[in-house]
């Protein structure tokens, strides 16, 4: 069945996303060994997450499903959730990494039943919707989770939740002794497919993010958007749960800014266009958007995409960087700037605002092997020893279409050192 | 092979997760063994444990089981634990398809169990009528690649697949190889800190490609004809002397880039005029200075130039290209900085609606402004020619004022168009007005024949086919390489507009999928999305009409004709979407574990209540991948929908064959519900065309309906996406209801 | 016209960028402004200048040299530093704009009777004078500055506050007499002397 040990024929793939996961399938359906470490308890990543994609209004867990069968019907994978790499020692084609595994607290005999999260009480802010809502403290991560096992979160233990839990288990699964474990694996290529995070909004301190309920990010707007999301796709701004119908979308959030990220973060002029199709969607003519920003920057084929937007009569478009956001009565907040294009001077109030924050590496603040080169924003350009190499939006600021293509890349780079440590060996 | 081996069918229903409680497990067993007839009937309180498992690998081992059903969750549910590759399976689909979406309560109890007592007499039908796919038989073992275009995304593909150990041949189609990055003077930089123009590369990359051992090269050649499929590809290739050589390789990427649009469609900002050059001119003055001041045609040096972007793109007009070309904000920061590096007074001025540099480019646009390139706002309304200059006429977007500004030099940063080859949409027009006698048309033919650059000898063309504005690219987000043509991938800007960062990275991808193709291929599997499939469409040709429709239909070109018109299968470029299944008027078109008696004989299975019971039965046929997850996630969710339905999965809609229709309508169902992905220009149908297809046919059924006596809306279409779990609820119910309305099939008893 | 500005304008011709990069404190950063506008909205005299920094920016690489120069916009700078600290690029606009502001007087064609550019100049002969500020003279040249009848009104009008003033000690009527100096007046005189020269030295275009 799947492979019990690594050897240097392996290709380790670090993260779990789209990008992680085709790495790992392409590599693996070129007939490699592949092991996939994700350190959530499931795999899909930040795109799991997401509502549409642009540009065509498609749902990301479709891919996912896809990915996922294949994932299924490939032995060559061998997936590891829970699992963070603490270290990586040795050279191209030889490497040894250590992992290490956190405890889920449920084992493989989870049938997804629900009967577990039925039986405890306490909550936490639920790690899937960006804290939007609450879940239990035994749940699902989400409806296309993989594996399709619960999870205990560690708060639990030691409460009456924990014996609850257990109890209402009955197949045993939930083994409360679980304990952090360290692995050891040789593999001889890695593709670091750790992905990215939101630039954390807060610091962008005249927009108000940790001040203002009804300042918002991109992210959190596509939670607000899903159907599956915390408020079952109604656009519902978080201050008094009203509807919000007059939306301003805020580009640069975050990128092109020295003073914070000094890249640009290319994907959020066409995450912003997509999402005031959401506000169309939700209320037709009586919707409302304004996008506010310095380029439009949507590449290539997405033309199109930008021109209908435009020609949207509710979405109007202001060349200007945002100064300040004040919140004016009942919670609305009040956008003051100057529209650069002739010199327009604005105090827009809105009901809410969406920051489009830009994209940094998540592997800002981990330590990372002192192999790697990282360019000056923190992107993975490649290893010394050309062994270890970054894919997707690791790598730069990339879309979903670009972090595909990135991460077959990556997987070919990976299978070229694999098969020349073979070529070696059977020289020898 | 399976089919000498006897038969020995078994099903194995779990009470675990519930399904005890709420269903009668020991009527479903009497149900698999009277019903089903299975040989072997067992039942399991956690049929997906170790025990449980190992209970039927025991019975495949020992007891000779070939075909197992197992009535337990979702065939989507538990699949580590339920892996026996040996064996053909079904799962019958009681735990979210019944007791997690059929209403709570002992009201509900008798419908929820007939429900449960369906799914098992559908499995055990299907079990019987599938064979373990052995995998295509005509496996191919040619593992060489084709690499046609010389440029840097060829070179890169053929480069990246030779250090994977994969044999290459390159067609070029030029005198040298390097296309045109041969003809620029630096590149933008890939690298931080992404301050200044750097080599281009391609000469030593050119040099490496021309001294691998696994590499050989065609110059000044093209290909004359492509014929065959993934693993047996033959191409011949002509030379410029007019000599012939065969080439045998098992995948091809395309990597034919792209040429400029055509300044002399800008006559209004100067084409056409001396001192305006596009970006390929400036480069080409860059090479000619090589490194000292930048001269123009006429001698004289350049002490102000303007860059006007988007020159003839993002065009609202209809009259120049639609699309953005990604690369030209960047590039003609590079010349700029041509001129600044050259001789730092120069009056550089790059004008631009809105920059497009994204990703670290920002730091090379800082970088120009460092140089001291200006950076205007403005929209250009024209450039004249004013003595030995050039004026530019402009509104300055930020100043808000109608101006111009005086220039040694105007360039225009035109854009990429593909070089894609025949347009197929246009070919098939052609065509089929030449097959109708047109002089004109054969004419027209032969013309679009000689633009073509794969010369395919596919019965549906000789490209691939074209996505918006002619580029060969695959519509789809998550799986960017998949074209309709198995075995041929595009690279590089033909495929979308791009840089030369994006087309070495986009090279190296194309390089993997081909040899994920000649890999698959070899072992005789199906390629992306049924990826490891080893069924392959089995047709039984002394039943075929010859009507063409699975020629015709087959989204993926796979299926050619011979001389007497039969269809000529090529399993290596098959897809296995079943499309040409649903095609089959003579259904003689079948896979080994999917044919039309796999589901004929499923909705068959279904035991239908008389008139009198007020118990409607409607059929779905719901596509595997995105309408069967969304009702695996009503009920992960537990939204409830009605218990009058019976749900089966297909490939994809394009599969759906109409016997399966009036089969259910004759055998008493009170109507057909059809769910399917997305179809038009945003379609999400993983098989491009399966879901259009269907709809296209469904169109014409009414007739059939009303030959039967049956009203129009016993036969309803959805479009179901993923994420549908309430929508899709709310489909269900609506529709019983309207069926209820309606009142019971006239058709009922008579089956 | 001033000599100095002929000078300038002999000099850059139309390279009003240049002239800026080569005399204007920090001119070398007007070329990396991107033209965001965050500074223009930023501003807490936003919406009382004629011109927003990024606009002045604009102007100075499009060749505006007259709009620029004669501008008020320079003259309104509190220096808050709210530009400063949002530009994404960084530019020191503070400094920029009061880097403007001196050039454009020190060519002598800053706009007249503006009243920021003329506190200034009041508070400076008034500095100059006596190496410390006389808070009373700078008061009342203010008061006066548009005429003898105006300045009367402008003194009635803020009595209450001199009053307030002289209660709390912050300002001496004795002061009209002289008053308060720093210990070295002659240094002082000097010390302005030698930094003028040097000023004149700068403004020499060739």
């Amino acid at each position: 069945m799947s492979p019990s040990i690594a050897t240097n024929q392996t290709i380790l793939v670090v993260g779990g996303g789209i990008s992680g996961m085709t790495a790992a399938l392409e590599a693996a359906e070129c007939g490699k060994q592949v092991i996939l470490v994700e350190r959530n308890a499931t795999l899909g990543g930040r795109t799991a997450l997401m509502n549409r994609y642009f540009p065509k209004m498609c749902h990301p867990t479709c891919g996912l499903e896809i990915n996922l069968r294949r994932l299924k019907g490939n032995r060559n994978v061998r997936v590891m959730t829970m699992a963070e790499v603490s270290s990586v020692t040795g050279q191209r084609g030889d490497y040894t990494v250590t992992l290490k595994l956190a405890p889920r607290y449920v084992n493989a005999n989870c049938t997804a039943c629900g009967d577990c999260a039925a039986a405890v009480d306490a909550e936490i802010s639920n790690p899937y919707e960006y804290g939007l809502s609450k879940t239990r403290v035994a749940y699902l991560p989400h409806a296309m989770a993989y594996p399709m096992h619960y999870v205990l979160d560690p708060s639990i233990i030691g409460t009456a939740d924990a014996g609850k839990a257990k109890a209402a288990c009955k197949y045993d699964a939930i083994d409360l002794d679980m304990q952090t474990e360290t692995v050891e694996l040789k593999v001889g290529a890695i593709v670091w497919a750790t992905g990215w995070k939101p630039y954390d909004a807060a610091k962008i301190q005249p927009y108000g993010y940790d001040r203002f309920a009804n300042v918002i990010t991109s992210l959190e707007f596509e939670r607000l958007a899903d159907p599956h999301g915390p408020t079952g796709g109604k656009l519902l701004r978080p201050s008094d749960g009203k509807e919000a119908k007059n939306i301003a979308f805020i580009q640069c959030a975050g990128s092109r800014d020295e003073n914070h990220l000094r890249h640009c973060s290319r994907i959020c002029c066409m995450a912003t266009l997509k999402q005031t199709h959401y506000v169309r969607e939700a209320y037709g003519e009586s919707g409302k958007s304004t996008v506010y920003y310095i380029d439009i920057r949507v590449i290539d084929r997405l033309e199109d995409f930008y021109q209908k937007v435009q020609q949207d009569a509710t979405v109007s478009f202001v060349k200007s960087k945002v100064a300040k956001i004040v919140e004016g009565k009942d919670g609305n907040p009040v956008l003051h700037g100057v529209d650069t294009e002739g010199y327009h001077r604005y105090a827009t109030a809105h009901d809410l605002v969406v920051l489009a924050v830009g994209m940094e590496p998540e592997t800002n603040g981990i330590k990372l092997p002192e192999d790697m080169l990282l360019d000056s924003s923190g992107f993975i350009e490649s290893s010394q020893d050309e062994g270890m190499f970054g894919a997707g939006a690791a790598t730069s600021p990339l879309d979903v279409n670009r972090s595909v293509q990135s991460a077959t890349a990556a997987a070919l780079r990976a299978i070229q050192v694999v098969h020349k440590t073979a070529a070696a060996e059977g020289a020898k | 092979m399976a089919d000498e081996i006897q038969m020995k069918t078994a099903a194995y229903i779990c009470s675990g997760c519930g399904l005890g409680d709420k269903l009668d497990i020991a009527q479903l067993g009497k149900i698999a063994q009277k019903e089903g007839k299975m040989a072997l009937v067992r039942e399991h309180a956690f049929l997906c444990n170790s025990a449980g498992v190992q209970m039927i690998r025991d019975d495949i081992e020992k007891e000779g089981v070939t075909h197992v059903c197992i009535a337990a969750c979702s065939r989507r549910a538990k699949t580590e634990a339920f892996h026996f590759p040996t064996v053909a399976m079904t799962r019958a689909n009681l735990r979210e398809g019944v007791i997690w979406v059929v209403a709570e309560g002992s009201d509900h109890d008798e419908v929820r169990q007939e429900m449960a007592d369906d799914y098992v007499r559908m499995g055990c039908a299907e079990l019987k009528k599938m064979k373990l796919p052995q995998g295509n038989p005509n496996t191919t073992r040619l593992k060489s690649i084709l690499v046609v275009g010389g440029g840097m995304s060829g070179l890169t593909a053929a480069f990246e697949a030779a250090e994977s150990g994969y044999e290459v041949v390159i067609v070029e189609k030029q005198a040298r190889l390097g296309g045109w990055a041969n003809k620029l003077w630096k590149r933008v930089p890939f690298k931080a800190p992404y301050a200044d123009p750097q080599d281009t590369g391609v000469a030593g990359l050119a040099a490496r490609v021309s001294s691998h051992p696994r590499i050989r090269v065609h110059l000044n050649s093209t290909v004359a004809e492509t014929s065959g499929a993934p693993g047996r590809f033959t191409v011949k290739v002509a030379q410029e002397s007019g000599a012939v050589t065969e080439e045998a390789v098992g995948a091809i990427v395309q990597a034919t880039g792209f040429t400029t649009y055509d300044i002399a469609k800008l006559p209004e900002l100067g084409g056409g005029q001396a001192n305006v050059v596009d970006q390929a001119g400036l480069e080409a003055l860059a090479q000619t200075a090589n490194g000292g001041v930048l001269k123009r045609a006429d001698g004289k040096e350049v002490k102000s130039v303007v860059f006007l972007q988007c020159a003839g793109q993002r065009d609202e007009s209809g009259k120049h290209l639609a699309y953005c070309s990604g690369h030209c904000c960047a590039t003609s920061i590079k010349q700029a900085m041509y001129f600044k590096d050259a001789n730092p007074d120069t009056d550089t001025v790059v004008m631009y609606t809105d920059l497009r540099v994204p990703g670290m480019g920002e730091d090379f646009y800082r970088s120009a402004q460092r140089k001291g390139v200006i950076f205007t706002k403005g929209k250009a309304s024209g450039v004249e020619a004013v003595g030995s200059s050039c004026k530019v006429n402009f509104k300055d977007l930020i100043l808000d004022e109608d101006t111009s500004l005086d220039a040694d030099l105007v360039v225009l940063a035109t854009g990429q168009v593909p070089s894609a080859g025949v347009d197929l949409d246009a070919w098939n027009k052609v065509v089929s007005e030449a097959e109708g006698g047109s002089e004109a048309a054969k004419q027209n033919k032969s013309e679009l024949q000689k633009t073509s650059i794969l010369n395919l000898t596919y019965r549906q063309g000789p490209d691939m086919p074209q996505f918006k504005y002619g580029f060969a690219d695959s519509h789809f987000i998550c799986f960017p390489y998949e074209t309709r043509r198995t075995g041929i991938y595009a690279a590089g800007p033909v495929r979308r507009p791009m840089d030369m960062l994006q087309a070495t990275e986009d090279a190296t991808g194309a390089a993997l999928k081909a040899i994920q193709a000649v890999e698959n291929a070899s072992l005789g599997r199906a390629a992306h999305p049924r990826s490891g499939d080893l069924s392959f469409p089995i047709v039984r040709l002394e039943g075929c009409t010859q009507c063409k429709r699975c020629t015709v239909e087959c989204p993926f070109g796979a299926i050619d004709e011979d001389e007497r018109r039969f269809p000529v299968f090529n399993e290596q470029r098959c897809r296995r979407c079943g499309t040409c299944m649903g095609a089959c008027p003579v259904r003689v078109i079948s896979f080994e574990n999917y044919s039309v008696d796999t589901v004929g004989n499923q909705l068959k299975a279904v035991e239908i209540p008389d008139e009198f019971s007020e118990k409607p039965r409607v059929l779905i046929l719901a596509c595997e991948n995105d309408a069967y997850p969304a009702l695996d996630m009503a009920g992960l969710s537990r939204t409830v929908y009605s218990a009058f339905v019976r749900i089966i999965p297909v490939r994809c809609l394009g599969s759906v064959n109409t016997i399966w229709i009036t089969d259910a309508l004759n055998s008493g169902y009170d109507g057909v519900m059809m769910m399917g992905c997305k179809k038009g220009d945003d379609y999400q149908c993983h098989f491009v065309k399966g879901s259009e297809l269907a709809s296209y046919r469904m169109s014409k059924i009414g007739d059939t309906l009303t030959g039967m006596g049956l009203e129009p809306e016993r036969v309803s279409s959805y479009e179901v996406a993923i994420t549908d779990n309430e929508r899709v609820a709310k489909f269900i119910n609506d529709y019983v209801a309207q069926l209820v309305e309606m009142g019971p099939s006239p058709m009922k008893g008579f089956g | 016209m001033s000599d100095s500005n002929k000078q300038a304008i002999a000099h850059y011709r139309n390279n009003f960028l240049k002239e800026v990069e080569d005399h204007v404190e920090d001119g070398e950063w007007v070329r990396m402004c991107m033209q965001c506008g965050v500074c223009a909205g930023s501003c807490p005299f936003g919406p009382h200048w004629e011109h927003s920094p990024q606009k002045i920016f604009m102007m100075i690489r499009a060749g505006k040299r007259e709009e620029v120069l004669s501008s008020d916009s320079m003259w309104m700078c509190t220096s808050c530093y709210n530009c400063i600290v949002r530009c994404p690029r960084k530019l020191p606009i503070t400094h920029i704009m009061h880097g403007l502001a001196h050039y454009a007087h020190r060519l002598g064609i800053a706009p007249k009777g503006q009243p920021t550019r003329e506190i200034a100049r009041l508070f400076w002969v008034n500095l100059a004078r006596t190496g410390r500020v006389n808070e009373l003279k700078f008061s009342l040249a203010m008061y006066f500055k548009d005429g003898f009848v105006q300045g009367i009104k402008n003194a009635l009008a803020m009595q209450g506050i001199g009053i307030g003033l002289m209660k709390a000690r912050r300002l001496n009527p004795m002061e009209l007499l002289g008053g308060h100096k720093c210990k070295d007046k002659d240094g002082i005189h000097k010390m302005i002397a030698k930094a003028r020269e040097i000023e004149e030295r700068k403004q020499k275009f060739v």
